[in-house]
């Protein structure tokens, strides 16, 4: 077995876009995000979704300091491992998220991660995810509003700073827990809601800013 | 004179010796003039050296190559900390890569772990878990390099904030 196993599926797959499902979307709340970036020295940020080569060049361009996480293959692959378990407890979040703890993200990229977490999921990774941001840190979440998405997290490539691809892996889908306004603002605690924007292509863009201490 | 050639030419020719013909592509040994540590070895303990080196097999133990090019090929497995030049991973890496001029993530390539190199490229396909940090820390001793947003902080302008600094292309390397 490798030592990759436990990245689950989605990754030890490696990337399974279909032809004809990348789609770009123009998005405001990326060019909000990386405004931010690069008004400062520095940067470290996190992405949570998986990894691609594009955006890891994109971002060296501002300096950053990358981390990537694909938080949803870990959880996947935990499920798959341990059925009935709670996904997201705080042992998982420490094992799957080991940051030192001086680490200060300045900007965190969810995508659409949240649209495949429970609400208690979400306010647990919100809890543990806000020690490692600095005051000011920007959280750029891509939240669905139609009924359906698709099965698994999308992969988003950057473009260019107001443009994203989305590769769909495969063309099953889900039922969308369609989160609220209300919904997210009372998981993310530690944070609180900086700018929205909704898009025609029916994803609302959440760019939630980290509460001072 | 009897042994003349040219004056009495032997019946029978002389044998020639043929030179013998290349073996197939694939049954010649994969990277002649590299080190290469093969499928079936299995080092545990520190590597170091001064020549180029791919690893088909499995190591333990830091491999340090500060001034070559360090593969990791596609059946290499190494659980420790890797340093070279130039390091290229088509296998899997549990451990931090340190890459003086640049690091190449293979599709086929997995790493668990960070990477520090002024240049980092990642297939699509390959898995990573862990930090990029393509800062190009060695360089700037030599040769002082300004912070690549500090002209971007100046500006005021909304396109100049939207305008990603230059690609990483063009950051010096050694």
């Amino acid at each position: 077995m490798g030592w990759f196993s436990s990245l689950g599926t989605r990754a030890s797959g490696g990337p399974k876009t279909l032809p004809g499902t990348a789609e770009s979307h123009h998005s405001l709340g990326l060019a909000a995000l990386l405004e931010g970036l690069a008004g400062a020295g520095k940067m470290q940020v996190l992405d949570l979704g998986s990894a691609v080569g594009s955006n890891v060049d994109y971002l060296a361009r501002y300096g950053c300091k990358l981390y990537i996480e694909d938080l949803y293959a870990a959880i996947s692959a935990r499920g798959a491992a341990n059925p009935g378990e709670s996904r997201l407890s705080p042992s998982f979040l420490a094992e799957s998220l080991a940051f030192s703890p001086d680490t200060r993200f300045d900007a965190v990229l969810a995508w659409d991660l949240f649209n495949y977490l429970e609400r208690q999921e979400l306010a647990a990774l919100a809890m543990y995810l806000a020690p490692f941001c600095r005051p000011g840190a920007l959280l750029l979440a891509l939240i669905s509003i139609g009924k359906q998405m698709p099965q698994q997290p999308m992969r988003f490539r950057i473009i260019d700073p107001d443009t994203l691809a989305y590769e769909q892996q495969s063309k099953a889908e889900r039922p969308c827990p369609r989160f609220s306004l209300y919904d997210l603002s009372e998981q993310m605690r530690g944070f609180r809601l900086s700018r929205s924007f909704l898009m025609r292509h029916g994803i609302q863009e959440y760019l939630f800013q980290r509460l001072p201490d | 004179m009897a042994w003349k050639r040219d004056d009495a030419p032997s019946p029978e020719p002389a044998p020639t010796v043929r030179p013998t013909p290349p073996p197939p592509l694939e049954q010649r040994p994969p990277n002649r003039g590299l080190a290469t540590i093969g499928p079936s070895i299995f080092v545990k303990g520190d590597l170091q050296g001064e020549e180029d080196l791919v690893i088909e097999g499995k190591v333990e133990g830091k491999v340090d190559l500060k001034k070559n090019h360090l593969t990791i090929g596609a059946a290499g497995r190494v659980r420790a900390d890797i340093f070279g030049k130039v390091v290229i991973i088509e296998g899997e890496v549990d451990g931090n890569v340190f890459a003086q001029e640049q690091a190449i993530l293979r599709k086929s390539g997995a790493v668990r772990g960070n990477i520090t190199s002024p240049r980092v490229i990642l297939e699509d396909g390959s898995r990573f878990r862990g930090s990029i940090d393509m800062e190009p820390k060695a360089e700037a001793k030599e040769a002082p390099v300004r912070p690549q947003n500090a002209p971007a902080r100046s500006e005021t302008s909304a396109d100049a904030k939207h305008t990603p600094p230059p690609a990483a292309a063009n950051r010096p390397v050694a």
